[in-house]
């Protein structure tokens, strides 16, 4: 090799490609696959892999032109959002000889990706803590993963850590991500029948993880209202056809938004979240909308809500919608909501206690539209009646708010679709 | 254990030539015979009542050849029996309560439970009991019978296999080795004409005593359902083996007068040959004979055959008292802890009993 | 003590016991004059003639079973398979007849079979197999997996005294490649006991025949805390060393070239799950052949016999965990 600086490439010209953060919860992403080899030749934008994360599949465009000079992380492989990816070496010239061309790596086995197993414990480790009465969320894990050894816990023991100063201790903030596949003792093969067994997804993974998460960190409480939709019916039918010849599809999620919209604003505690023993208030209303997709969920968000009129909801929904199913989204898009309605009422749902979407305090819930008899007064004489109603869910976190608050807010948003106008 | 530890055998050298049985060996013969058929029919009775789990099978009508065979050995020779030879079994001094119990599953059964049916050997009486796949006491046979080669004693093995184990690689391989090594062993075959259900031209293309020869020792036939010729050709195979000669293969030409287990209604045998059989039965011809040209009274034999039928009875009534086997016994005796000798059988030919009980050591 | 070869350990237990007792002899094919396909058996039939070195015709079950009555009638008995793939032609005596009897009728069979075995010289499909698993599921034989030429030595004159059919597995890739101190003289090995081949606090791999050779040079060039349990005996298993072990490390890799399913290290490793699983730091890992026949070209049967990179990971993995 000449050791020419011209045919070296300068550290300056090395162009690093980062795993991107591809939503607000989205802590690492997973390499799919390399579409370029070390010693390729890339355009500034061309696809040069494909990552995997909770919530979308991107392909990675490359950052710069030139020579793919590196990869660090290899197809199945998990890494934070943030590092490294690959170097790019962007003083190479097309048709250029790679002066550290390597040779093409072997089709080697990917390696297992490394699973976060701090949460696990060996038969051991839970033996000897409980022997000893040890915390094992104290011990310092040094295996794979960051699991505690049993090597870890013996010296945990000969050397206990100082005792945890009072701030460490409250439970206010989530728990330590537990792997989600803490489950209960499997069911007999025999008794379930015939079954097959697939890892799951990188999305499903996410979702997992986050749902527990959240299950854990988050004082869950539901409450339910009951709305009459039959001013929500009536403007829906007079707007629907103006709008739709505009290209909206104006539909009872977007009204439920915009209520809920309003209603935000007049109770901020609910646009807010949780960080330790602090409520954040943000100022903009960004608000998820959570589309269910064939394999997963994606909560693809719309930003400064509080601007939008009805109309801009509508359209706003119906586009990210159609982007999120075509997995079209920009990772943007899905990161920073603030506040989170989901709709699984589309598919007939008429009752759900769904998970707040952390670090958000409150998720609201719209059920399916149904004709019910109910009882009406009118005058003071009461009569049955049939309308279309349906129930708004919302789980909130009782860290945040109390159920009073919950209450009003759900009864602002009750009131606003039932006096549409 | 060095050679010279060896308990050595003398020469029990049999004169073959005339006057071989005594009147009372040939009561002898009577009583077996009947035994068997008493037994197996008492056998039968217990399956059909439900106290004999599993299968059942029998050698009705060829009582004849393991009697015969039996009779002639010694007490220091050695058999592997096979299931249609409960009468080398009696010879041997195994009691009927012991065979039915064994039917029966019971604690007091030659293999206190841990096997059934005809798959027992008594082995203080120096029997090796067989197992199902056939015929694989041929080459065990042989291995006995390579021990007493090796060490130069005048001792023979025997062991039974109906026609249709000759059709089996092992046959091959059993003959093949016993010609080789011109082994003192003594293969009795049982042709019964069916193995199970298959009958003969479809068992083999050349009679098995013929493809004796095509191992280098003789292939004798002998009328199966006679017990004096089967004790004949066995005593004269048994001192040509003593002596060095080989082995010897004897045919015995039978039927088998049941099927194959009680399970079988030998519907595929012709009633000709079942008839044809019937009037050939070795014990009710043994008897006429006994009477006809061997000077026994009409009453002799037949209070000979009454009092082995009385006591099987009485046997039967032992083995329905003997006990079942404790459950923990399943776990026991996998392994060996140390090897012990079989024992010696009786051996009721009177020529043995001149030689005193144990003629053969003793000679030494 | 003398320094021999795998393979002279075991011509020299089958001389010694012969010497000793008049009742042992050899029976196999091309045993005699032409000393055997390997040589384990050179120079015997000189010594102790051809009754004793007793060449046998190409018939498996013959073999077998002229053992069993052999060993019935109070010899002792050694069965030469020319290779452990053709104990195949001769299991019927061995499961069904010699494996029995004493459980059936309490009739001991005091032998031995030579199961030259193993592969890692293109010996294909069947001049290479490990069959020991075979006998594991038949009860009544003793199956025995020496790893040095010491044990190969000791366990094989125990075997010849035992009054139980014992398999005996002889690795072929030990025979010449494996040399070590052999006491002289007559010596034996319990049968039924593993050995600590190296003592090590952090991961214990437990290994037999060949193997063992693997796990040694893998802890060697580690330079790690690795603890080798050579089993020595399949059946019966050391249970204690076994769970001691375990419960010492936590960690346990199971070696072995024989295939994986329902192998010699399954059992094992059920043995550690069922009795030592609040002693475990890290799953039970297995290193074996994969489930396939041992084909015949270099490259494929490296790939299917286990190698010393394979194991050297399967311990890096392990002492990561």
């Amino acid at each position: 090799m000449s050791s020419s600086p011209t045919e070296r490439p300068a550290e300056a010209a090395l162009v690093e490609v980062a795993m991107p953060q591809m939503g607000i919860s989205v802590a690492e992403g997973t390499i799919v696959e390399w579409r370029k080899r070390p010693g390729d030749w890339v355009e500034a934008d061309e696809p040069i892999c494909d990552v995997s994360t909770d919530k979308v599949d991107v392909e990675i465009p490359a950052p710069t032109a030139g020579r793919l000079a590196r990869i660090l992380v290899e197809p199945g492989e998990t890494v934070a959002v943030g590092a490294v990816l690959a170097v790019l070496d962007g003083a190479a010239r097309p048709g250029q000889a790679h002066p550290q061309e390597s040779p093409p790596p072997v089709a080697a086995e990917p390696p297992a990706p490394e699973l976060d197993r701090s949460g696990f414990y060996s038969p051991v480790v839970r033996r000897i803590a409980a022997e000893h009465g040890v915390e094992l969320e104290r011990v310092e894990g040094h295996g794979v993963g960051g699991r505690v050894r049993k090597a870890d816990l013996l010296a945990f023991i000969e050397h206990p850590e100082p005792e945890p100063t009072p701030e460490r201790e409250p439970a206010l903030e989530p728990a330590p991500e537990r792997a989600a596949a803490a489950s209960p003792a499997a069911e007999p093969a025999e008794l379930l029948g015939p079954s097959h067994r697939e890892p799951m997804s990188p999305m499903r993974r996410q979702i997992a993880r986050h749902m527990v998460a959240s299950r854990r960190g988050a004082a869950h409480c539901t409450t339910v209202v009951e709305v009459d939709f039959s001013r929500v019916v009536a403007r829906r039918r007079e707007l629907r056809e103006a709008m739709a010849r505009r290209g909206v599809n104006l539909t009872y999620l977007a009204f439920v938004a915009a209520e809920t919209v309003a209603a935000l604003a007049r109770h901020p505690v609910l646009n807010a979240s949780v960080e330790g023993e602090e409520i954040v208030y943000h100022e903009d209303v960004n608000l998820g909308i959570a589309v269910a997709l064939e394999d997963g969920l994606i909560v693809p968000v719309i930003r400064q809500a509080q601007r939008l009129s009805l109309e801009g909801l509508a359209a706003a929904i119906g586009d990210l919608a159609t982007r999120a199913r075509e997995k079209r989204l920009h990772p943007d898009e899905v990161r920073g909501g603030t506040f989170t309605i989901t709709n699984p009422g589309q598919f007939g749902a008429v009752l759900a206690t769904p998970i707040i979407n952390q670090p958000q305090v409150a998720i609201l819930d719209l059920e399916a539209v149904v004709k019910r008899p109910v009882v009406v007064e009118r005058e003071g004489e009461d009569s049955i009646a049939i309308r279309p109603l349906s129930y708004l869910c919302m789980s909130w976190d009782h860290r945040a708010l109390d159920g009073a608050e919950a209450a009003r807010f759900l009864g602002g948003i009750k009131h606003g679709l039932e006096q549409a106008d | 254990m060095r050679l010279s530890d060896a308990s050595a055998v003398g020469d029990a050298t049999v004169a073959l030539d005339r006057g071989l049985l005594t009147r009372g060996d040939r009561v002898q013969l009577l009583r077996l015979m009947e035994m068997m058929r008493a037994a197996e029919e008492r056998g039968l009775a217990l399956y059909k009542q439900g106290k004999v789990p599993g299968s059942f099978y029998d050698g009705r009508g060829e009582e004849a050849i393991s009697v015969g065979a039996a009779f002639a050995l010694g007490p220091r020779d050695r058999l592997c029996i096979l299931h249609r030879d409960l009468g080398a079994h009696f010879v041997r001094g195994v009691t009927p309560d012991r065979y039915l119990a064994n039917y029966m599953g019971r604690a007091g059964g030659v293999t206190g439970g841990k096997d059934g049916n005809m798959h027992f050997g008594d082995r203080a009486l120096g029997c090796v009991g067989m197992v199902s796949m056939l015929p694989d006491m041929a080459p065990v046979a042989n291995g006995i019978a390579l021990a007493f080669k090796m060490r130069g004693e005048p001792r023979v093995a025997l062991t039974f296999f109906g026609e249709g184990s000759t059709a089996n690689g092992q046959w091959h391989e059993a003959m093949n080795f016993a010609g080789i090594h011109r082994l003192p062993v003594v293969f009795v075959l049982e042709n019964n004409r069916f193995a199970y259900s298959t009958p003969n031209q479809l068992e083999f293309a050349v009679d098995p005593v013929e493809r004796a020869s095509g191992y280098g020792f003789p292939g004798v036939g002998v009328d199966g359902n006679d017990v004096e010729a089967v004790f004949t050709a066995t005593a004269a195979a048994a001192e040509r083996a003593r002596e060095g000669g080989g082995p010897t293969l004897i045919g015995c030409e039978t039927m088998r007068m049941h099927g194959h287990g009680a399970h079988d209604d030998m519907s595929y045998v012709p009633a000709a040959l079942r008839e044809e059989w019937e009037r050939r039965d070795p014990i009710d011809g043994y008897a006429a004979r006994l009477v006809a040209e061997l000077g026994f009274e009409e009453s002799e034999v037949s209070d000979v055959r009454a009092e082995v039928r009385s006591y099987v009875a009485e046997c039967a009534e032992r083995a329905l008292a003997s006990p079942p086997p404790e459950p923990e016994v399943a776990g026991e005796g996998v392994f060996a802890e140390r090897w012990q000798p079989l024992g010696d059988g009786a051996a009721p030919w009177s020529r043995w009993a001149e030689t005193g009980a144990d003629g053969a050591r003793r000679a030494a | 003590m003398a320094e021999l070869t795998y393979l002279e350990a075991i011509s020299d237990a089958l001389r010694t016991e012969m010497r000793r007792d008049d009742s042992v002899f050899c029976l196999g094919e091309d045993i005699g004059a032409f000393g055997g396909a390997f040589k384990v058996t050179a120079g015997l039939a000189e010594e102790f003639g051809a009754d004793r070195v007793l060449d046998a015709p190409l018939a498996e079950n013959a073999i077998i079973g002229a053992a069993t009555g052999a060993a019935i009638e109070g010899m002792r008995p050694v069965c030469e398979m020319q290779f452990a793939d053709f104990v195949a032609c001769g299991f019927d005596q061995l499961v069904n007849v010699a494996a029995k009897l004493h459980y059936r009728q309490g009739v001991a069979v005091p032998m031995v079979v030579r199961l030259p075995s193993g592969g890692g010289f293109s010996g294909g499909p069947f001049h290479s197999q490990n069959p020991e698993a075979w006998f594991l599921q038949a009860p009544g034989l003793k199956v025995l997996a020496p790893a040095t030429a010491a044990d190969a030595k000791g366990l094989l004159a125990s075997a010849i005294r035992d009054p139980n059919p014992v398999c005996f597995l002889e690795h072929k890739g030990l025979y010449r490649h494996v040399r070590g101190e052999v006491p002289e003289g007559e010596y034996t090995v319990p049968i039924g006991k593993a050995r600590v081949a190296r003592e090590g606090a952090e991961l214990t791999v437990v290994a037999y025949g060949s193997a063992v050779h693997l796990a040694l040079a893998a802890a060697e060039q580690l330079g790690e805390e690795i603890e080798v349990l050579d089993l020595r005996s399949l059946c019966p298993l050391d249970r204690e060393a076994i769970l001691a072990s375990a419960r010492k490390t936590g960690k346990v890799l199971i070696a072995h070239e024989a295939t994986r399913a329902c192998g010699a290290g399954a059992e094992v490793a059920a043995l550690i799950g069922e009795e030592a699983f609040e002693d475990l730091d890290a799953p039970i890992r297995r290193l074996t052949a994969p489930d396939v026949p041992i084909p015949f070209s270099p490259p494929l049967e490296q790939a299917v016999l286990p190698q010393l990179e394979q194991m050297k990971e399967a311990c890096r993995e392990l002492l990561a965990y």
